[in-house]
């Protein structure tokens, strides 16, 4: 049954978007053709897709900073055009490689936006520095903007878009050019977000990892269009990418595989792995393992592991 | 929105320019070099031209509008152009302010530095070249400096538009014309010396009626029937346009995606 509008924190429909470039010779780039979105309050929700697919204009029409050509969007129950006003004091953005401007410290750069969205004398205080302490920017507090290393404007990015303590949060790319350990931590704080403030996030992200660890619904985007949605489980099933059994054998390949009942695919993995996409890995793995040893091969090392998000993009995206 | 969440957006501007203009070196410069160049130069070309007192005020008011409006106008432009330049705009514009938060804050702090260059170069002037530029008394220096002030702002928020409309390779453009236009609001001349095109043109424009107010305290007929009438007249609707042309700007560039391209 599909969730009540009243239920969803986003509610897009049928949206449209081009770009027009060029003053001689007018150009005209889909870059949204007739997307529509349904985002349930209190989810982590994420947009996937290849470089250009329009997951960042989809996401700047959800925030108010594009208007879409065609189609309607409501967000938290506004509309995104007619009542953006009341709609910016709900939501807030971060975006992977954030700017600033250059000479605000730490601290300032989270009291302007605070005042920005009506905090004043010590709540702002208290919201800056409880963010400040948050996000351990403590001893950046008085460093300027420009004199930060990307984690640590990542995490000012992180701790402004929080300081209206918004019921949707938008994150573009949030842990790109982020060292690992860096991420990881993002990533916790994304997910404590929603675990202690029941905030609803909706993020892009190239990293299915990412997407896989986080988000409780994903959308696949492509050349402006949803493609897939749902869980990452229900969207492995979906793409019938099956289980993938990885075999070690002596000798290292048997030209019978790939035609065994219920065998997706073979693939050659490293270290001489071969990675067998089957339909059904409790009937098929038996009946493989029986046939290798009829036929004398020896069977090294076997897992059985299930697709990753990664292959499922990868489908999708060719 | 009410009275106090106005007056805290418009805080909200007015500290983070401050803040900006305390840290850049480049508003030195703004704020006592070009002034005080422009001072010194008119103070001698009107020693080597023989002028009277009275002339040689003429021309230093000219001067201190120019400076005045210059520096006020920079820092409302600076409402949209430090984001720009940083490449913040979407998160300025992501969060529920209007433009008239943006342009009134920034406006206070340019009527701030622009009080100052005012001050300084007629301490300047009357000190190294015995100009009586405050002569007139507060009152006519008061509406003087408004009318400056108004001026500046209208031309800083018509900047803020084109710049939004075009992006930041307008920024050249946009100073140019408006540098232009002011040249012939009768900065260094009556505006009865101009051909007439120019002369209507000059006529069109607020800041020549509040100099024509202000000169005619030093012995100079004034030109125009009520100066400061008019020109708080068309500088009302000249605001009203400035505000309307940003605001369709602002409009344009979410539509058009430039807003995001800024931010890129």
């Amino acid at each position: 049954m599909p969730p009540l509008a009243s239920s969803l924190a986003i509610d897009a429909r049928d949206v449209a978007k081009s770009f027009r470039s060029g003053w001689l010779r007018r150009r005209e780039t889909a870059a949204l053709r007739g997307v529509s979105l349904a985002v349930p309050r209190g989810a982590i929700f994420g947009l996937l897709g290849p470089n250009g697919a329009g997951k960042t204009t989809l996401l700047s029409i959800l925030a108010t900073l594009l208007t879409p050509d065609r189609g309607t969007v409501r967000v938290l129950g506004l509309d995104v055009v007619r009542e953006a006003a009341a709609l910016r004091r709900r939501l807030n953005m971060a975006s992977g490689r954030p700017s600033f401007l250059w000479s605000l410290r730490v601290g300032e750069i989270v009291a302007f936006y605070g005042r920005l969205y009506g905090l004043s004398g010590a709540t702002l205080r208290r919201r800056v520095d409880a963010l400040v302490r948050e996000y351990e920017l403590e001893p950046y507090r008085r460093v300027p903007y420009n004199e930060l290393s990307t984690g640590l404007k990542q995490r000012v990015a992180l701790a402004k878009s929080l300081v209206n303590d918004p019921e949707l949060l938008f994150l573009d790319e949030p842990t790109l050019g982020l060292d690992p350990d860096v991420s990881v931590r993002v990533r916790e704080h994304v997910a404590a977000l929603r675990r202690e403030r029941g905030m609803t996030i909706v993020l892009t992200t190239h990293y299915m990892r990412e997407a896989e660890q986080l988000c409780d619904q994903v959308a696949f985007i492509k050349a402006g269009q949803i493609l897939a949605r749902g869980t990452p489980d229900e969207l492995k099933r979906q793409m019938k990418l099956g289980s993938v059994i990885a075999l070690k054998l002596d000798p290292p390949t048997v030209p019978w595989l790939a035609d065994a009942d219920g065998v997706l695919r073979v693939t050659a993995g490293r270290d001489g792995w071969l990675e067998c996409a089957v339909d059904d890995v409790e009937k098929r793995l038996p009946a493989l393992l029986r046939q290798l040893f009829t036929d004398g091969v020896v069977v090294r090392n076997v897992q059985v592991r299930e697709p990753a998000l990664e292959e499922v993009f990868v489908e999708l995206a060719r | 929105m009410s009275w106090r969440a106005e007056w805290l957006a418009v805080w909200a501007v007015l500290v983070r320019n401050a803040i900006m203009a305390s840290r850049n070196v480049f508003f030195f410069f703004e704020l006592l070099f070009w002034p005080i160049v422009g001072v010194i130069s008119i103070g001698f070309m009107t020693k080597f031209l023989a002028l009277t007192p009275a002339q040689g005020s003429f021309v230093l008011i000219g001067t201190m509008a120019l400076s005045v409006v210059n520096v006020c106008q920079l820092e409302v432009a600076y409402a949209v152009l430090m984001d720009v330049w940083s490449k913040s705009i979407k998160h300025q514009f992501l969060a529920p302010i209007g433009i008239r938060h943006l342009t009134i804050g920034s406006w206070i702090v340019g009527m701030v530095r622009g009080l100052l260059v005012f001050v300084l170069v007629a301490a300047l002037g009357a000190w190294a070249f015995g100009f009586a530029v405050l002569k007139p008394g507060v009152g006519p220096v008061a509406i003087f400096l408004f009318g400056c002030f108004l001026n500046a702002w209208i031309v800083g928020v018509f900047v803020c538009a084109l710049i939004t409309l075009f992006g930041n390779r307008a920024e050249a453009f946009a100073w140019a014309s408006v540098n232009l236009v002011l040249m012939l609001a009768g900065i260094y001349y009556p505006v009865s010396v101009l051909p007439e095109p120019a002369a209507a043109i000059a006529r069109a424009i607020p800041l020549t009626y509040f100099l024509d107010a202000y000169r005619s305290h030093f012995g100079f007929a004034t030109e125009f029937a009520a100066p400061i009438a008019t020109g708080l007249l068309l500088s009302a609707v000249y605001a009203v346009a400035a505000h309307l042309a940003f605001l369709a700007a602002i409009q344009r560039a979410r539509r058009t995606g430039l807003l995001l391209k800024m931010s890129e």
